[in-house]
């Protein structure tokens, strides 16, 4: 996978780039609004990972430029600007998700994955770790075949776990992955302890044990 | 100025003060003017009672003829002379065949060697009617003077004072949040034109400093938002990495934790001056009873069998959708987090209320500061000290009334629509 991450914050940058090419993936940068406009005319890029806010310049110029070029791209757009306005602008010329600041890698990761999902399978793709198998158009999950009987939650945190699969997870990450914003409605993430055990509890009845505790309170997902 | 006083309005006040002082005005000169007039007309009946007394001398020296003329003229012999005076009489008339009021004038004289005492009277019924015609006419001439006057006088007041007036709704019409300076009057009085001199700055001041403020909150927390996604990126990469014990990991997990409450409150604050800056104009009706079961769903994904609801009726209000559910998501959240030993909380919808309830062991210390930003009852739960500070923001967007109590060991938050 070829990423392009546009963002003026050298160190942000470099951090998401080191997450993402742990997966394998190839991750270019460009630092200012110059660099991202040349880079998007002259290559093509899987994903586009755009800061809205690039010092020289608007990163929706960018995603003008790149959707006059090269329409497959998929595009993220990371902003400060927590505003409706900017969101659907940024939608509505072509992008195909939104994430505020401060994020999480594993978020961006798993937003990455989806938009990948969508632009180039049509929705329709299988994610496949060992013996299980996760259809994304019908939600459903099958180990060994046999479809095995998830809540809507649980099933998001199984393909939370398997798009980032092998990093450690901590309760807070998996908290606002599966709640938003609505995960600071409560005093701490304790409860996502519940939701964990029961999937964990499924999986391996059906003998998948793929999730274990990393440091005490985080976990991972991997073989052994 | 004292609390309590009535307050009055320039112009009747103005109006009032002239009409006292013109009633005082009348009052005076009405008594003075009566009593000079009554002195002149008794003076004027005096002449001439003197002048048929003088005549009546001169018939008697000249013909020594003696005449009555009862009551007006009454001449007597006496044998010793008394002094002259003047007095008021009363004395019955035969040609008016009833008691009349004389003035009579008494004198005594010696012609040609015998003594007289003459009387001559004259009726004063003329000249009382003298008198009130005068006193009549002068009180219709002065009262209409006075009409005319106060009318002059009131619509003058007004004119001069427009501009005021004028000001003074454009200064109450004044918002914070606007972009245009207020729009004073001009006038050619210099203390008005002084008065909006000083309006116009101070408002500009006003206006330039909450702007800034505004800003300076904005700013801060969109520039927060960088900084904290470049150690987050950090945190995770590092935790990630090799070579961590389960200590490190811990700290590391719980400066996420921190950053976390960072951002909420970054959001919060910006959600608070979206409020602030009426950036939620789209009101629209919503039965809060569907919005409030959409909000417990969400809840009892996270904490099942938490929430009662009771609806005794549907209520429908008028708000932006995405504040209605934040209203219901604080409530909600507040009562989770503080009920004690984590019991069931209470949702009840009544006529035009809205009710959450928790258990808790006794009322609250500080009630009055609920409401306000960045405070907290207890600090051995984390939160942002906004939530109930947004519940208020909202409320006071549309005029509803939030309000705290405790009854039978619960606390109750209700709101008012």
């Amino acid at each position: 996978m070829k990423i392009l991450i546009a963002e003026d914050e050298i160190e942000l940058q470099k951090s998401m780039a080191t997450y993402l090419e742990r997966d394998g993936n190839i991750c270019e940068t460009a630092s200012d609004f110059n660099e991202a406009m040349y880079k998007v005319d002259v290559y093509v890029y899987d994903v586009l990972v755009l800061d809205i806010n690039l010092i020289t310049g608007s990163g929706l110029d960018v995603l003008r430029e790149l959707k006059n070029n090269h329409r497959d791209t998929a595009t993220i757009i990371i902003s400060a600007n927590n505003s409706l306005d900017d969101k659907l602008e940024g939608l509505d010329l072509g992008a195909d998700d939104y994430l505020t600041k401060p994020f999480h890698l594993a978020e961006l990761n798993s937003r990455i994955k989806a938009v990948l999902r969508r632009s180039k399978f049509g929705g329709d793709e299988t994610i496949s770790f060992n013996e299980i198998h996760i259809n994304t158009r019908s939600r459903t999950a099958y180990i060994d075949n046999k479809p095995i009987s998830l809540t809507r939650k649980e099933y998001d945190l199984l393909l939370f776990f398997i798009t980032n699969k092998g990093r450690v997870l901590s309760k807070e990450i998996i908290a606002e992955h599966l709640w938003g914003d609505s995960s600071d409605m409560v005093d701490n993430f304790d409860f996502i302890y519940v939701h964990i055990n029961n999937l964990r509890k499924k999986l391996t009845d059906a003998g998948a044990k793929y999730i274990k505790t990393a440091y005490g309170t985080g976990y991972k997902f991997m073989e052994d | 100025m004292a609390a309590g006083t009535k307050k009055v309005s320039l112009i009747r006040k103005t109006s009032k003060t002239f009409l006292w002082i013109s009633l005082v005005l009348m009052l005076v000169s009405t008594i003075a003017l009566y009593f000079y007039v009554r002195y002149l007309l008794q003076k004027e009946v005096e002449e001439e009672l003197r002048s048929t007394e003088a005549r009546i001398e001169n018939v008697i020296s000249g013909k020594g003829l003696i005449y009555q003329l009862a009551p007006v003229v009454e001449i007597k012999n006496v044998s010793v002379l008394g002094t002259e005076r003047f007095k008021d009489t009363v004395i019955f008339d035969p040609s008016q065949n009833e008691m009349e009021e004389f003035r009579e004038l008494s004198t005594y004289s010696e012609i040609n060697g015998k003594k007289y005492n003459i009387t001559v009277r004259a009726l004063i019924v003329e000249s009382e009617y003298i008198l009130i015609a005068i006193m009549a006419s002068y009180l219709i001439i002065i009262a209409l003077v006075f009409i005319f006057f106060f009318y002059l006088n009131k619509s003058g007041n007004q004119r001069l004072w427009h501009p005021f007036f004028r000001n003074l709704e454009e200064m109450k019409g004044f918002s914070l949040n606007s972009e245009k300076p207020v729009q004073l009057v001009e006038s050619d009085i210099l203390e008005f034109s002084e008065l909006n001199t000083v309006i116009s700055s101070l408002t500009d001041k006003v206006r330039s400093d909450y702007k800034n403020l505004k800003q300076y909150t904005e700013d801060v927390s969109h520039e927060m938002q960088t900084p904290l996604a470049i150690i987050q990126a950090k945190i995770e990469n590092i935790i990630n990495g090799d070579n961590l014990n389960d200590i490190q990991y811990e700290h590391l997990t719980s400066i996420q934790q921190d950053i976390y409450r960072l951002t909420q409150m970054n959001k919060r604050l910006t959600l608070l001056t979206k409020i602030e800056n009426q950036q939620f104009a789209n009101p629209e009706v919503l039965n809060l009873n569907l919005v409030v079961k959409k909000r417990i769903q969400n809840f009892n994904e996270i904490f099942p069998d938490k929430i009662k609801f009771e609806e005794a009726n549907i209520l429908e209000v008028l708000m932006d959708h995405y504040l209605a559910e934040v209203l219901c998501d604080n409530l909600i959240s507040n009562a989770l987090k503080y009920s004690a030993e984590k019991k069931a909380i209470t949702i009840s919808i009544g006529h035009k209320t809205l009710m959450v309830s928790n258990q808790g062991e006794a009322k609250l210390q500080n009630p009055e500061k609920l409401f306000t930003r960045f405070y907290r009852e207890t600090s051995h739960i984390k939160s942002t000290g906004l939530g109930l500070a947004i519940v208020q923001k909202i409320c006071d967007l549309y005029g509803y009334k939030p309000s705290y109590s405790f009854a039978d060991h619960r606390h109750i938050f209700k709101v008012e629509f």
